[in-house]
């Protein structure tokens, strides 16, 4: 699960909140303009807690599949052939690479791929250096960078 | 610092290393990234136990305090291919988490197969590391001198080559900075033969 107690707290805020600040007019009198703006601004909360919940499940399906490659996938190796980074993902580097991509059984290719990763990793991604991968049996396009 | 200072000087010149006023490694652990650049100093080069060469120095840093490690440092290339990364942390230790904000995919998980290792040290690693290998790295007997024999406060950090054992002692004393010498050197070698299998 992909979920820690940050986003659980941040759902939980936003659903919650959301929820309260919906149904306060019904509770406490108050001016149908004041009413309408909590009940837009409780929806929009809502929502922002829905969003949330589905990009959390698509992170963990995605873990899933990642997982799954990895454990029966093709094992070979990507070399750095050309690494960047113009931008950071909370204090991140995210990293541009083009690698070349050896699985046995599905030949060497190049391939491009953007990874957010730790400052002490994107430090090491020079050319040449040479990195485990696992590669989706039926579909090459589809791996795993070990890093 | 003065202390420090005679100890650094007094462990040069019991094991013959050069004493540097500074020296810079570069971002190449998560521990030395926390640095933020500040370089070890002081710093000493040579050999740190036979057949290891290295770096040993301490690592002072402010975030909402100073922090001060003495660390040892040293190279086994060999190992990216095997294990890019592999961090056995002091339980209690604090550290960062995880770089890891509410929804993405971690970044690195802990490898829990050692419960005598566990009990000492939190040990994680890419999410996507050849268990085999790591298996066969954490050997009972290595299990077994990591549990007893290094400095009590002793963590170390293997980050695509380089190894890096740190104590948390503001000052340890010349005995106490050979004891990281010594126990650093005994990792490296532990990695360097296990990448040699």
């Amino acid at each position: 699960m992909q979920l820690n107690k940050v986003g659980i707290s941040l759902i939980a805020f936003f659903g919650l909140g959301g929820l309260a600040v919906a149904i306060a007019p019904l509770f406490v009198g108050m001016p149908p303009e004041a009413a309408f703006t909590l009940v837009l601004l409780g929806g929009i909360w809502a929502l922002t807690a829905f969003g949330l919940v589905l990009y959390a499940r698509h992170q963990n399906r995605k873990a899933a599949h990642n997982d799954w490659i990895f454990q029966q996938g093709l094992r070979g190796t990507a070399t750095i052939l050309d690494a960047g980074s113009s931008a950071t993902v909370n204090e991140m580097p995210l990293m541009s690479l083009r690698l070349a991509v050896e699985v046995p059984g599905q030949g060497k290719r190049e391939v491009k791929r953007r990874e957010v990763m730790p400052v002490f990793t994107a430090a090491r991604m020079q050319p040449g250096l040479v990195l485990p991968v696992y590669a989706n049996p039926g579909d090459p396009s589809e791996f795993v960078l070990v890093w | 610092m003065s202390d420090v200072l005679s100890s650094y000087a007094e462990l040069a010149s019991s094991r013959g290393l050069e004493q540097l006023p500074a020296f810079d490694p570069g971002p190449l652990t998560p521990l030395l990234v926390e640095g933020k650049g500040q370089p070890l100093a002081p710093a000493l080069r040579g050999s740190l136990a036979p057949g290891v060469e290295g770096v040993a120095g301490q690592l002072a840093y402010k975030r909402n305090k100073t922090f001060r490690f003495n660390v040892a440092l040293t190279e086994v290339p060999a190992a990216t291919a095997f294990a890019p990364r592999v961090f056995c942390i002091r339980r209690g230790r604090n550290t960062r988490d995880d770089e890891f904000y509410g929804f993405e995919a971690r970044h690195s998980k802990l490898w829990t197969e050692s419960t005598a290792l566990n009990d000492r040290y939190a040990v994680s690693t890419s999410p996507y590391q050849d268990p085999n290998w790591l298996r066969q790295l954490f050997s009972p007997s290595f299990v077994d001198w990591l549990g007893s024999r290094p400095p009590a406060d002793f963590s170390f950090e293997l980050a695509y080559g380089a190894v890096l054992g740190s104590i948390e002692e503001d000052d340890p004393g010349a005995d106490g900075l050979a004891a990281l010498c010594d126990a650093t050197a005994h990792v490296a070698t532990r990695i360097r033969e296990e990448c040699e299998e």
